[in-house]
C-alpha cells in the first residue's frame, strides 16, 4: 500500500491549486453569489488545463479526478465538478459545456446550478437518460445555501445502456463526498485558526481541553471520511463503497457544522466572516442525492440485497 | 409542591390572547424583514399602557408587585406568537436601577421604561470580549464631573433602533478584570457615538458601536465606581426566568409539523419518530423552565436551574431547526419558508446571552463545586 500522491498526481494538484488560487477562492465566490451565477471561465479554465479529461488519463485516473473534485470544492469553485469530472467521464459522456445537473427520476425538487443548465443526467431505475434542458423553462428558488437552484425542466431524453444508473448514483455519491470532504476541512481548518489566535480568560481559546477534544474529534470524522472517499474512487465507485463514504461523510458533515459555528461564537454568525461559505454549501450537498437516509438505504441493499 | 398556574394565572393568560388578537403579524421575535422595529416598539407601548411592563416591579416604584408568574406567561405567550423578546429597558435595567441606581435616575427613567417608550440595549460583548467579559476594554476616564468614553462593543444587538446603550466599561486599571468595571447609560444620539451594522447568517443585524471620547456625566454612572461587575451580574439574576421562553420552542416544533405535512413528509414513520423525539424534549424543556420559575418565586438562587433551562432549550432550538434537513429534503434550503429562516437563526441561541459552554462550565462549577 502506498497513501502517497504519487509525483504526476502531487504536479497535478499543484497545477490545479495554482490555477484555482487564480480563479476560485472566497473573493470570487461572494461576488458569483450575488449574481446566482455559473463560473463559466473556471470551467472553460479548467478544460484547458485537461482537468475536465482526468477520470480517462492513465496517470490520473478517477481517483485524480476525484482529488480534483475535492480541491475545485475546497476553493468554492462555482461549478458542476461532479458531473463534469466523474459521472459524465464514467458514463464514457463528454463533459459538455455549462452545467450539468444530477437527478434521481421522479424527484422535483430544486437542483444546483439548474437556472442555467443545459444538460441533465436522470438515475432510473436500471438505466441513466441523457436530458436536454431548457433554461427559459427552468424555475429559480431563492435560496443562501451557497448555489444557486432551480427546479429545471427536461426539453428531450434518450437512455444509456442497461446498469448505467448504479454507475452514476455511485459515482455521484463518491463526487458530492469528495466535495464535501475539500469543504468539511477548510471550515475546520478556519475553526483551529480561531481557537489558535483568539485569546479567552487569558489564555488561547484552543488551549482549553474541552475544546480541544472537540476539534480533534472533528479531524477524526473528516480524515475518515477522505479515506472512504478516496478507496471508494479507486476501487471505481462500487455501490456499496459509494454508499458507505456518503453516508459516513453526510453525518460528518452534520456534526462538523454545528461545532465549527459554535467554537467560531459570534465571529462566526457574521456574513463577513467565511465559514458559512462552506457551511450553508455543504447543507446543500448534504440535501442532495436524497441525503443521509437514502445514502444509509443504499449502503443496506447493496450489503444485504441478496440475503434479504 | 403545587403544579401548574392559579386561577388568577390563568385568567391573565387569557387577557394576554385578548391583547395579541390586535397585534399577531408583529414579527418582533426574530426581527425577520428589514424594518420590524417600529412594529415592536408600537407593542411595548401598548403593553406598557396596560401596566404589562411593570408586572413584577414592587408598587413603590410604580409596579404592579406580581408574582414573576405573570411576567413568564406575558413574555410566554408573546413569544409563541413570535411577536415580542421581553425588552433589556422594563427588564434588566429597571430591576438593577431599583437595586443599584440614585433616586435621581429612578425618577428620570423607571417612568418612561414602564410606559415603552424608552428603549436599552445591552453594550457587553467586544471584539476581544465575549464569553470572557471581564476582559472588557472600553475604556471611561474620569474627568471632572465626567466620563471620557472611548472603545467599541459588537454584536451588539438592537443598537440601531434604541435610546440608550447599558455600557460595561473600564474605569479601573486595564489588568484590573471584573474588579475594574463599571455601568455608565449612554444615549446613543451622544456625540461620539457610531453605530454600524453587522450583518448575521439569518438576514438579520447585530452592531458595532464605537465610542470616541464620548462624554458621559457621573450622575449617569449605575452603583460605584467599579463595581459595575456586581451590577451586572445581579441584573442578570433578576431576568433569567423570561429570557429563554419555552413557548418559543412550542411554536418552533408546530413549525417544523406543519412544514413536514406541506412536503409530504408526515406519514414517514423516521420523520415522526424524530418528531416525537423532540415533542418529548420540548416538554423536558417546559418542566426545566417551570422549575426556574418556582426558584426565582421563591427567592432562591436560580443561576444553576437557569443554566439547566438556557442549556437544554437552545440546544433543542437548534435540534428542531435542523430536523428539517435530517429529513433530506432541498426544498429546506429554499428561502422564505420557516424552516429554512430557522436553521440559520437557531446558531444564535446556543452563543448569544452566554454560551453553552459558559453554561456547562457553570452547572459544574455551582451545581457540583468543581475546580476550575
Amino acid at each position: 500500500m502506498d497513501f502517497e500522491p504519487s509525483p504526476t498526481q502531487r504536479a497535478l494538484l499543484d497545477a490545479l491549486g495554482v490555477l484555482l488560487s487564480r480563479r476560485a477562492g472566497t473573493g470570487r465566490s461572494r461576488e458569483l453569489a450575488q449574481r446566482a451565477a455559473y463560473d463559466h471561465e473556471l470551467e472553460d479554465a479548467l478544460r484547458e488545463g485537461g482537468f475536465l479529461d482526468l477520470y480517462a488519463t492513465e496517470e490520473a485516473g478517477p481517483l485524480g479526478a476525484t482529488l480534483a473534485v475535492e480541491r475545485t470544492a475546497a476553493e468554492l469553485g462555482a461549478v458542476t465538478a461532479v458531473p463534469h469530472l466523474l459521472v459524465s467521464p464514467a458514463l464514457g459522456l463528454g463533459p459538455g459545456e455549462g452545467p450539468t445537473v444530477l437527478a434521481v427520476a421522479g424527484d422535483t425538487g430544486p437542483v444546483r446550478y439548474g437556472g442555467t443548465a443545459t444538460r441533465m443526467l436522470v438515475a432510473g431505475a436500471d438505466r441513466c437518460e441523457v436530458a436536454r434542458l431548457d433554461p427559459t423553462r427552468a424555475q429559480p428558488e431563492p435560496t443562501v445555501y451557497g448555489y444557486p437552484l432551480a427546479r429545471v425542466a427536461a426539453a428531450d431524453r434518450h437512455e444509456l445502456g442497461p446498469g448505467t444508473a448504479a454507475t452514476m448514483l455511485a459515482w455521484w455519491r463518491v463526487g458530492l463526498s469528495a466535495e464535501a470532504v475539500g469543504m468539511m476541512r477548510r471550515a475546520l481548518d478556519t475553526t483551529v485558526e480561531h481557537a489558535r489566535t483568539r485569546r479567552v480568560f487569558g489564555r488561547a481559546l484552543g488551549s482549553l481541553q474541552a475544546l480541544q477534544h472537540r476539534l480533534a474529534e472533528l479531524s477524526v470524522r473528516v480524515e475518515g471520511a477522505r479515506w472512504l472517499v478516496y478507496e471508494a474512487a479507486h476501487l471505481g465507485a462500487p455501490p456499496e463503497a459509494a454508499a458507505v463514504a456518503a453516508a459516513h461523510t453526510t453525518a460528518a458533515l452534520h456534526r462538523l457544522t454545528r461545532e465549527t459555528h459554535q467554537l467560531k461564537g459570534a465571529v462566526g454568525l457574521t456574513v463577513e466572516d467565511d465559514l458559512h461559505l462552506w457551511t450553508l454549501r455543504l447543507q446543500t450537498l448534504r440535501a442532495e442525492l436524497g441525503g443521509l437516509r437514502a445514502h444509509r438505504r443504499a449502503v443496506s441493499e447493496s450489503r444485504w440485497a441478496a440475503t434479504a | 409542591m403545587e403544579f401548574g398556574f392559579t386561577r388568577e394565572e390563568e385568567a391573565f393568560r387569557g387577557e394576554i390572547l385578548g391583547f395579541l388578537d390586535q397585534h399577531r403579524g408583529v414579527d418582533g421575535y426574530f426581527h425577520r424583514g428589514t424594518d420590524t422595529a417600529d412594529g415592536v416598539r408600537r407593542v411595548y407601548r401598548a403593553l406598557g399602557a396596560r401596566g404589562w411592563l411593570s408586572l413584577s416591579w414592587p408598587s413603590e416604584f410604580g409596579g404592579a408587585g406580581l408574582p414573576p408568574a405573570y411576567e413568564f406567561l406575558l413574555w410566554d405567550e408573546l413569544a409563541y406568537a413570535r411577536v415580542a423578546r421581553p425588552p433589556m429597558g422594563p427588564g434588566l435595567v429597571a430591576k438593577a436601577l431599583m437595586t443599584h441606581g440614585t433616586a435621581e435616575q429612578r425618577g428620570r427613567f423607571l417612568d418612561n421604561l414602564a410606559r415603552g417608550r424608552t428603549a436599552f440595549c445591552l453594550g457587553y460583548s467586544e471584539p476581544d470580549a465575549g464569553s470572557d467579559l471581564a476582559a472588557v476594554r472600553t475604556r471611561a476616564r474620569r474627568e471632572g464631573s465626567e466620563y471620557v468614553v472611548d472603545g467599541a462593543k459588537c454584536w451588539t444587538s438592537n443598537a440601531h433602533w434604541s435610546d440608550y446603550i447599558w455600557l460595561l466599561c473600564r474605569t479601573g486599571t486595564p489588568q484590573s478584570r471584573s474588579r475594574g468595571l463599571s455601568v455608565l447609560i449612554v444615549p446613543l444620539d451622544s456625540p461620539g457615538v457610531h453605530v454600524s451594522p453587522i450583518p448575521t447568517l439569518d438576514g438579520g443585524r447585530l452592531n458595532e458601536v464605537r465610542f470616541d471620547g464620548v462624554r458621559v456625566p457621573s450622575a449617569d454612572r449605575v452603583g460605584a465606581e467599579n463595581e459595575g461587575w456586581q451590577v451586572v451580574s445581579s441584573a442578570l439574576a433578576v431576568e433569567r426566568h423570561v429570557q429563554f421562553p419555552p413557548k418559543r420552542l412550542r411554536r418552533d416544533l408546530q413549525d417544523l409539523v406543519d412544514w413536514t405535512e406541506s412536503a409530504g413528509l408526515a406519514d414517514d414513520p423516521l420523520v415522526r419518530r424524530r418528531l416525537s423525539e423532540l415533542a418529548v424534549r420540548v416538554a423536558e424543556v417546559e418542566a426545566l423552565a417551570l422549575a426556574l420559575l418556582g426558584e426565582v418565586t421563591s427567592g432562591q438562587p436560580s443561576a444553576v436551574p437557569a443554566a439547566h433551562h438556557k442549556l437544554a432549550g437552545t440546544l433543542l432550538a437548534q435540534d428542531i431547526a435542523r430536523a428539517a434537513a435530517e429529513f433530506d429534503s432541498p426544498e429546506a434550503l429554499v428561502s422564505g419558508t420557516d424552516v429554512e429562516f430557522m436553521w440559520r437563526q437557531a446558531i444564535l441561541e446556543t452563543i448569544g446571552g452566554g454560551t453553552s459552554e459558559v453554561m456547562r462550565g457553570l452547572i459544574a462549577r455551582q451545581e457540583f463545586g468543581l475546580a476550575g
